[in-house]
């Protein structure tokens, strides 16, 4: 019994496609691709019949145990059945054209000839090579899942989709890249999400034109709408049970091959404060958490600038206690406040790279230098007032608190920037500076949705759960700003038949009312 | 004058009412191509330069008075130029995103702002408080003062009226009124509180003397973290100015290029840059030749608030003046 492969997945953006691969495909032309590639292997057969059938592959891409168990093994038996129906593997296809033999040899699968026939069969055997799953290590929680996504697509897919049984979750493939043909997948509710999102992520993956996307982020920059912005328009994550919790709100998930990390959008800005504990949490305790991140993030980008503002500019804004100390702390340095806060930042920016690339071993040392060297000694060396060295511990902290990685760096030239405005026109600076940031944040989009909703533009349904998380109970919508094809999340809020989804007023209350 | 800010601020409303009625009208959101359907290509022009010359007296007057406000109490040690010229820019950034972009920022203008209000408490509450300070409620004696106030309120509340010239870019299933009214209603609390605190905090004696008595009230606050919390409120207001300044350069640009006989075609990076280097310089000029030696007393002041009171009141009753008339024809 023959299975044919019936395939749901479009294969988009695929230059290897059956309409432009019109080169034949011959043995010849394949032994010359081979050429130079020491892990490539051609094995002749002869049958039983007489017939030889060679067998073409890269060993370091394919599963050698399943070759054996699946190809090699049925083929040495082979007598007057096609070779089609002789090999076990699940997953077999004719091959014709040679740019597709190309691409599949290149993806692990074994080129099967037979010359009785002259035809080419593709068995696909990709090595299953990678890591197991793990817990995350950039998104750590300390109840709930600890499974992550790691680097293959497959894998990833199903971790979803064990939390999302439904066929209404949709998956569009394409490949990108001419050289690193990098699998891409968009992940999406159908009858949930807004059909116009996905048809500008489509339109975005299809338009790129680049040699090698490597990473999410790699896609990311491609398919931002405001590439020279410092803030991520796309929220990456590596947790399965947080990409399912926004698939189901009406977002897209997009995966890339060969990365742990999915790319979610639309996003807000103020998705970046959001964690997935907040969810796990009771409402009072995720609110206060969630409000405490925004505060860290503020103090995280005016902290330092209010110390320069205040010192430089507005001396009489300061207590007479207060002022006491910064002046006793101030006295003896050669430095003007700027400049003083200028060289620990950068300091600080530098310990802070030292300790990513750092070994793990090393941590410790840096430790002792960073805290004893850089914090005491500049101190009493006199070249940093004991105030600031507090205040930069302050800030460093606060800006960690983020769950996003991504903004921690963005935080970072946000800082400097108010620094400069700071020292120039004091708190009127940072007031202007706060002020063009909004500006910029408020024009920003994320897949052409506003990326500062739901406050501008307003949608006060989604303060639900935006500064604080009300209780899931009464997190009944979904968030409005993304037009959602399904606004309620409770069925029993779902509108009578007949009437509009957003048909505002009595028959939605009274239906409810009635359940 | 408690009461002379109710009457004043219950006319207004009125006079938002018929602006609600003109957005009714199937004019308002078409815009441009409303307008010429209503009064024709060349009075549409007429228009559109006396609207110019209303909002460029109000962007020079709110900028230079804002301005002079933050040289005085924030930063003295900087030149007023520059100041001029940082404010302004941040203005321009955010009308450089465009009319859908700066008409979003009031939420966020309001939220980081609104809650400045709550800092007026003390205030109410001061130990040589007296409620007598408050009366007569309803003065019967003629005094000029009063009407002069009540020209100030009608002028500060006026805005509204400009709100015509942005109706294409609400949707024609927008009710209006309800909005306007709860902001204007809100205005109202805002002017009566600050009326109301700075009468009991100086008396109503000293309040006649002082020249800037809110700013001047609010120099007495302070907090554990910070004294001196005026520079903080002040600087916090320029998230209004921006929003302010960013509509009215918006509004500005758009008006030339209805005088140029462009408004039809797509608006240009280029033109806007150009219209705000008039709008500078043109600022700069009144303010060395006008403003800055102070002999002109508060000549612009005044024709500001002349300026916005005339376009608050016949406005919103001139268009719909128009629409009835061109019905009935």
């Amino acid at each position: 019994m023959v299975w044919n492969k019936v395939t749901n997945v479009l294969d988009r953006g695929n230059e290897d496609s059956p309409e432009k691969d019109e080169i034949p495909l011959t043995m010849d032309a394949l032994r010359q691709i081979l050429v130079n590639m020491s892990d490539a292997e051609v094995i002749e057969r002869t049958a039983l019949d007489e017939r030889t059938i060679t067998l073409l592959y890269i060993k370091t891409l394919i599963d050698l145990e399943r070759l054996n168990e699946s190809v090699i093994g049925p083929l040495s038996v082979l007598s007057d059945n096609t070779v089609c129906e002789c090999i076990t593997a699940s997953s077999i296809s004719e091959v014709t054209g040679q740019q597709k033999a190309k691409l599949l040899l290149m993806q692990g699968s074994v080129l099967v000839h037979d010359d009785r026939i002259d035809r080419w069969w593709a068995v696909s055997l990709p090595s299953s090579l990678g890591r197991s799953i793990e817990s995350s290590d950039t998104e750590t929680i300390i109840l709930g899942p600890k499974d992550s996504f790691s680097e293959k697509i497959d894998e990833n897919i199903t971790l979803i989709r064990r939390r999302l049984p439904t066929p209404d979750l949709k998956t569009e493939q394409f490949s990108v890249g001419s050289l690193s043909k990098t699998t891409i997948v968009i992940m999406y509710m159908e009858g949930i999400t807004n059909p116009k999102h996905v048809a500008i992520a489509r339109e975005k993956i299809e338009a790129i034109d680049y040699d090698m996307i490597l990473e999410a982020s790699h896609l990311g920059f491609f398919m931002e709408d405001h590439v020279h912005s410092v803030f991520p328009q796309f929220m990456q994550t590596d947790r399965p049970d947080a990409s399912a919790y926004y698939l189901g709100t009406g977002k897209l998930v997009i995966m890339v091959g060969g990365t742990p990390f999915v790319l979610i959008a639309p996003m807000t800005f103020f998705h970046l404060f959001h964690s997935p504990e907040d969810y796990i949490n009771r409402w009072l305790v995720a609110s206060f958490l969630r409000l405490v991140r925004y505060l860290s993030f503020m103090l995280s980008i005016t902290l330092i600038p209010l110390y320069v503002a205040l010192t430089t500019h507005h001396y009489q804004m300061v207590p007479l206690q207060i002022l006491f100390v910064l002046l006793d702390s101030r006295s003896k340095l050669p430095f003007t406040p700027f400049w003083e806060a200028c060289c620990m930042l950068i300091t600080l920016e530098i310990m802070k790279e030292a300790s990513l690339r750092m070994p793990a071993k090393s941590g410790q040392t840096l430790g002792v230098i960073g805290g004893i060297v850089i914090g005491q000694a500049a101190v009493e060396a006199g070249f940093a007032s004991k105030v600031l060295i507090v205040l930069v511990g302050i800030s460093a902290i606060a800006s960690f608190l983020v769950p996003n990685y991504m903004i921690t760096k963005a935080n970072t030239m946000v800082q400097f920037a108010l620094l400069i405005l700071a020292s120039y026109l004091g708190l009127l600076g940072v007031v202007l500076g706060i002020i063009l940031l909004l500006i910029h944040l408020n024009g920003l989009s994320s897949l052409k949705q506003p990326y500062f909703a739901p406050v501008a533009p307003f949608f006060w349904r989604d303060w639900k759960d935006l500064f604080i998380r009300a209780p899931l109970p009464s997190l009944r919508s979904r968030p409005l700003f993304l037009n959602p094809l399904k606004k309620w999340i409770c069925a029993a809020y779902a509108p009578v038949s007949g009437s509009s989804q957003y048909g505002l007023g009595h028959h939605r209350r009274w239906h409810y009312i009635q359940h | 004058m408690v009461w002379a800010i109710i009457a004043v601020g219950i006319i207004s409303n009125i006079n938002l009412m018929l602006l609600a009625k003109w957005f009714a009208s199937p004019y308002s959101g078409k815009g441009y191509a409303g307008f010429v359907e209503l009064f024709g290509e060349r009075k549409v022009r007429l228009f559109s330069f006396i609207g110019m010359l209303f909002i460029f007296v109000k962007i020079t007057v709110i900028t230079l008075g804002y301005t002079e406000i933050i040289h005085q109490f924030v930063l003295p040690s900087i030149q007023r130029e520059w100041l001029l010229a940082f404010l302004f820019a941040v203005g321009c950034y955010l009308a450089v995103k465009g009319m859908e972009k700066t008409i979003r920022f009031i939420f966020i203008a309001y939220l980081c702002s609104f809650w400045l209000i709550l800092l007026y408490i003390p205030f109410f509450l001061p130990p040589i408080a007296s409620i007598h300070d408050l009366y007569p409620i309803i003065s019967m004696e003629r005094d000029d003062g009063i009407w002069q106030g009540m020209l100030l309120i009608w002028a500060s509340l006026s805005g509204p009226e400009y709100l015509i010239c942005i109706g294409a870019w609400f949707s024609p299933r927008d009710k209006l009124l309800r909005p306007m009214a709860i902001g204007n209603a809100l205005t109202i609390v805002e002017y009566l509180a600050l009326f109301i605190a700075s009468t009991l905090y100086f008396g109503p004696e000293y309040l006649r003397k002082s020249s800037y008595p809110v700013i001047n009230m609010v120099r007495y606050l302070q907090s554990p973290i910070f004294e001196r919390l005026d520079i903080m409120m002040i600087c916090i207001h320029i998230f209004h100015y921006v929003f302010a300044i960013a509509l009215l350069i918006l509004l500005f640009y758009g008006s030339l290029r209805i005088i140029a006989g462009k408004a039809m075609k797509p608006a240009s990076r280029s033109g806007f840059i150009a219209s705000f280097m008039v709008l500078f310089l043109c600022m700069l000029i009144v303010y060395h030749w006008f403003w800055k030696s102070g002999t002109q007393g508060h000549f612009w002041p005044v024709l500001q608030v002349c300026f916005a009171a005339v376009s608050f009141l016949a406005v919103p009753a001139f268009m719909i003046a128009a629409v009835r008339i061109k019905g009935r024809a």
